[in-house]
């Protein structure tokens, strides 16, 4: 134990680093090592450079520049790691603003942490709608969270059927087939418990057979079992619903077994950069919802998209949306000229904020308001090696979705 | 259906023999239950992939590159981490655990969190009784046959096979033979990690590369060589073949539990422990009795 | 007419010199208890006390892993099955049920010592490593049935939302504080009593105990349902205080932490593992906070643990033990290493005899 006071009183001397008070401090929370964190992080520099160049963010008349810190939550592995994470950026580093998270169960446990301190916290990454159920049944205690992106899961259920519809009618043209067989691959887990059952039962109505429904675990490393089945099923769309590496397991599996099917859905790891290369090239006409790309969501997304790629090599996932949490901020702390969250929750509320993912309105949640070339996010589908965004087909840049050959 | 349960099982079924029978060795000669064996299988993968897709190499060259140098990693582990402490049993299974999480965390800092794939050795599908299977995993079904054949030479064929069953029949009186033990117990860990690496090598193209890929296999084996029963060669087999099996039929049967696949292979063996409390074909080992 | 007052204050005097004083280990655990009591008083940190927090309830569950595995040589590969079920009944009555938490946390211990009940059971006839892998099994069946219930369970987020037991962080901290000195006295008394004695019989030959007319089974039982418990109520603290009881109290991960710690600190001694977890917890968070080797942390103490085992095999403890004690050759009881004499009989220390001798 006197090893610990020590080590305490060491810390105590090493942490004085909570100085500035010219500054405004964000903490950008995140799994630093994997790709949620960096994109976390990525998106989060960006609009600090942008509005410190130009001078940082007028509060009440004083112009303060805003300094980041980064934490790592290691949320993936470790959920007490990453409340911890969060509880030591606002007593040790002193942070006004938290923004990130990915990992529901660790996000909501940060939420506590965030709210028992009242602490602005944008969420830039967990989907489960409890984050907002919170703040509608206590709206004193959670009204500190928002959620930036994306949009709730029951929302993403809406993104998807509309896309489904419109995969769907191709097929009727090209296959000549009345109605195009779905398969259902959905991982087992809380979030898509809701979306099976929505499949199930508007499918049908939308003209389309469900010829079956399978549930791998969300770190399954083989589904050639599923995908047999699939085939023997004769489906010519696998909907998938997965977040773990089992989507890219999947790609591959039915590339190599040549499935004459085209999986569309939600496909986490689909929307990294990387696919392509963990499915060693296997993982063509791959589709799956996704929220940034080179197209005219709103006037700033292609230039946003283009700088990350020129600063970063790479494109950014939806993580990379701290940078329009970061705007929001800046924008509801000029517009209430104070940093005091309990003025800035009633500012976000009424905002209708212009972002790089879409157009932000939030509902009593706290929330986004969806809507389709708003906050629905895009379609995109794997291509020859390009990530190729193809739905709303209204918005400037969509390509057109491909059929494997049969 | 039936077709597809056949042939799936068969072929899990002998991409975990390879591991399994592998561990199911160490345990039997050198009584380590060495957890760090699945994070070997990760260590080969990742060479691999290093030495093919990075360094461009062609496939059998990296193939045996890998192998040899995580095999012979494995001998200094042992020789600096293991042999020191080899007298007090619990602390070789925390310096295996040690030693996987920093074999984990290497991989993590050299190549991120992220999710690698490698190419397959061989393109193409094949058709058998009416079941899609890729050539890999036929590629992956001929090799853990020709690794176990193999294996079973060296035991029963070769004077080291003969040393190490001898001591693990009976360690003083081997010992008492004339045989250097310590050196028996550093080839078979060779052996042993050789096989892992193999598996790591062929089995990696068809799953995902992570540094956390070594956690499942690991849970998956032991309850296969528990089942089996520790020590005991035909008894991993034997073992493998089953799980693989019940893990096929949960998938096929059971379309929306197939996430229930790892649990109901653990129930199984909890159910046969309960029955045969030394597994199938368990050896009991002399001092133990 | 002595004042009774007065004559209790002098016995704990006369007893804290004669027992704990004579001691330099004694000395240490009552410096520890006294610091770990002031703490909020001299250095109010939240953040500082938020560790201490979990580094007691890390302990309590530690604790409880020597008493299974260290004295009565059940090694347990799954120990976190027992605090998950104490964290997940616990949240799933304070949430569902609307029970206070100081009611719920008992409840959860209570379904904890069920579940230690069933494992001790189906483990009876397993030795060994058979006993080890099959314990690892069972928490990952747990999580298998729990997500194939995510309605009741709420599946891979847990349950959320919970109420901590106090309001105020100091109030928490002395919470866990408390348990966890009731929890590991009681414990380390359990230990060095008879019932230990009869643990140690069954690990070190459990034919020959039979032989001796000792109810093996029975005390195996009893083992796992008071490790359970233990654990059952750690879990249960541990869940209302960060709020949520997810399937991370599971982890295979947290099981091979507490082994960890247990053989780190040193097997069959009960305090080793708590002054195993104070030492690594605080050092392993305290790594996480800086900037470049944060990333690094679970490398570092993986090649910590490893160092120490190289060097000091029966773990820390044992050898910080030996360090500053020394057993006295005639009376095999313990001394301070620097004293010419035994404390008990008067025979010369080693020390001093080695000198002689010279």
């Amino acid at each position: 134990m006197l090893r610990s006071i020590l080590t305490i009183c060491a810390l105590a001397l090493a942490s004085t680093s909570a100085w500035g008070q010219g500054t405004v401090k964000i903490a950008v929370l995140g799994p630093m090592a994997f790709v949620q964190g960096e994109n976390h992080w990525a998106g989060a520099e960006m609009a600090r450079d942008e509005i410190n160049k130009a001078g940082g963010i007028t509060v009440g008349g004083r112009k303060m520049q805003i300094e980041l810190i980064k934490a790592d939550t290691n949320e993936i592995q470790s959920v007490p790691d990453a409340s911890n994470a969060t509880e030591r950026v606002i007593t040790r580093d002193k942070a006004d603003f938290l923004i990130g998270g990915f990992r529901s169960e660790a996000v909501l446990a940060m939420q506590e942490v965030a709210m028992d301190n009242k602490k602005l916290f944008l969420g830039a990454g967990a989907a489960d709608a409890k984050l907002g159920e919170n703040v509608e049944k206590d709206y004193n205690r959670y009204k500190y969270w928002f959620r930036i992106t994306p949009t709730k899961s029951p929302d993403l259920a809406r993104t998807l059927f509309a896309v489904l519809g419109a995969v769907g009618a191709q097929i009727r043209t090209e296959l000549k087939r009345e109605t195009p067989k779905v398969a259902i691959l959905a991982e087992k887990a809380v979030w898509t418990e809701a979306l099976v059952g929505a499949a199930q039962k508007n499918l049908p109505v939308m003209k389309m057979e469900v010829v079956g429904t399978w549930q791998p675990s969300p770190v399954a490393t083989d589904v050639t079992a599923e995908l047999s089945a699939i085939k023997r099923a004769g489906a010519d769309i696998v909907f998938t619903a997965v977040s773990g590496p089992v989507g890219i397991v999947l790609g591959r599996q039915m590339g190599e077994l040549q499935l004459p099917a085209i999986a569309f859905g939600i496909n986490v790891e689909g929307q990294k950069d990387g696919f392509w290369q963990a499915t060693a090239g296997k993982g063509n006409y791959v589709a799956t919802l996704d929220t940034l790309a080179e197209v005219e969501m709103t006037p700033k997304t292609v230039p946003f998209v283009k700088a990350f790629k020129e600063r970063y090599k790479k494109a950014p996932t939806y993580n990379a949306v701290t940078y329009d949490a970061i705007m929001i901020l800046k924008a509801a702390i000029e517009q209430t000229g104070t940093m005091d969250p309990d003025k800035l929750v009633p500012a976000i509320e009424k905002m209708e904020h212009v972002g790089v993912a879409g157009t932000d309105t939030w509902d009593k949640r706290h929330d986004l308001v969806w809507a389709v070339g708003k906050t629905s996010g895009i379609a995109v589908q794997w291509q020859d090696g390009r990530k190729v965004p193809f739905w709303p087909v209204q918005v400037k840049g969509m390509e057109p979705f491909k059929l494997p050959a049969r | 259906m039936l077709q597809d349960i056949l042939v799936t099982g068969l072929v899990n079924g002998g991409v975990y023999a390879l591991l399994a029978v592998g561990f199911s060795l160490i345990f039997g000669v050198a009584r380590i239950v060495n957890i760090a064996h699945t994070a070997f299988y990760m260590l080969a993968a990742y060479c691999f992939y290093t030495l093919l897709v990075t360094f461009n190499l062609p496939v059998l060259f990296a193939a045996v590159v890998a192998v040899a140098a995580v095999t012979a990693l494995s001998v200094v582990c042992y020789k600096l981490v293991i042999e020191p402490v080899r007298e007090h049993e619990s602390a070789v299974l925390i310096a295996t655990i040690a030693l996987a999480l920093v074999f984990q965390e290497l991989m993590l800092v050299a190549f991120g969190g992220n999710f690698l794939g490698i190419p397959s050795a061989v393109e193409g599908v094949a058709t058998l009784l009416g079941v899609n299977i890729p050539y890999q995993r036929l590629l992956i079904l001929v090799v853990a046959a020709a690794m176990l054949i193999g294996t079973w030479l060296v035991l029963y064929r070769t004077r080291l096979g003969l040393a190490i069953r001898a001591t693990a029949n009976d360690l003083e009186v081997a010992s008492l033979m004339g045989m250097n033990v310590g050196r028996v117990a550093m080839a078979t860990v060779a052996i042993s990690v050789a096989l892992a690496s193999i598996a790591g090598v062929v089995v990696a193209p068809v799953f995902v590369v992570d540094p956390l890929m070594w956690l499942a296999p690991l849970v998956t084996m032991l309850a296969i060589v528990v089942l089996g029963g520790l020590g005991s060669l035909k008894g991993s087999l034997i073992g493998a073949l089953i799980i693989g099996y019940v893990e096929a039929i949960t998938v096929f049967a059971l379309p929306a539990g197939a996430f229930l696949k790892g649990a109901v292979a653990l129930s199984i063996m909890v159910a046969v422990l309960l029955i045969r409390p030394d597994g199938l074909f368990g050896v009991a080992f002399e001092e133990e009795r | 007419m002595t004042n009774p007052l007065a004559f209790a204050v002098r016995q704990a005097w006369v007893n804290l010199k004669s027992e704990v004083f004579v001691l330099p280990s004694r000395i240490l655990v009552l410096a520890w208890v006294l610091a770990l009591l002031v703490l909020p008083l001299v250095y109010p940190d939240p953040y500082v006390l938020r560790i201490i927090i979990f580094t007691c309830l890390y302990a309590i569950l530690a604790a409880s892993w020597d008493l299974l595995a260290g004295y009565a040589g059940q090694v347990n590969f799954g120990h976190a099955l027992f605090f998950g079920a104490g964290a997940y009944t616990s949240a799933l009555l304070s949430l569902k049920a609307g029970l206070p938490p100081w009611i719920t946390v008992w409840i959860g211990a209570a379904v904890a010592t069920a579940v230690g009940c069933a494992v001790g059971t189906l483990c009876l006839r397993l030795r060994g490593s058979y006993l080890s892998l099959a314990t690892l099994a069972f928490p990952l069946i747990a999580i298998g049935l729990l997500f194939a219930f995510p309605g009741f369970s709420g599946g891979e987020l847990g349950v959320s939302g919970l109420k901590s037991l106090a309001a105020t962080r100091t109030g928490n901290y002395y919470i866990a504080v408390l348990s966890m000195f009731a929890c590991v006295f009681g414990l380390w008394k359990l230990a060095n009593s008879n019932f230990g004695l009869v643990l140690h019989a069954i690990r070190d030959d459990e034919v020959a105990a039979r032989a001796s007319g000792i109810n093996t089974p029975r005390y195996k039982l009893a083992v796992f349902a008071i490790s359970a418990l233990v654990a059952g109520l750690a879990g249960a603290l541990f869940a209302h205080f960060i709020r949520i009881a997810g399937p991370s109290t599971l982890e295979t991960a947290l099981s091979f932490q507490v082994v960890i710690w247990g053989i780190f600190g040193g097997v069959a001694t009960i305090y080793g593992p708590v002054i195993a977890v104070f030492t690594l917890y605080p050092l392993t968070d305290w790594l996480g906070s800086f900037k470049a080797l944060g990333e690094l942390r679970l490398l570092i103490f993986a090649v910590v643990v490893l160092l120490v085992l190289l060097f000091m095999p029966r773990g820390l403890s044992p050898w910080v033990r030996d360090k500053i004690e020394t057993l006295c050759p005639r009376c095999k009881q313990r001394n301070g290493r620097w004293k010419p004499v035994c404390r008990l009989c008067g025979a010369p220390l080693k020390a001093v005899l080695a000198a002689r001798s010279r």
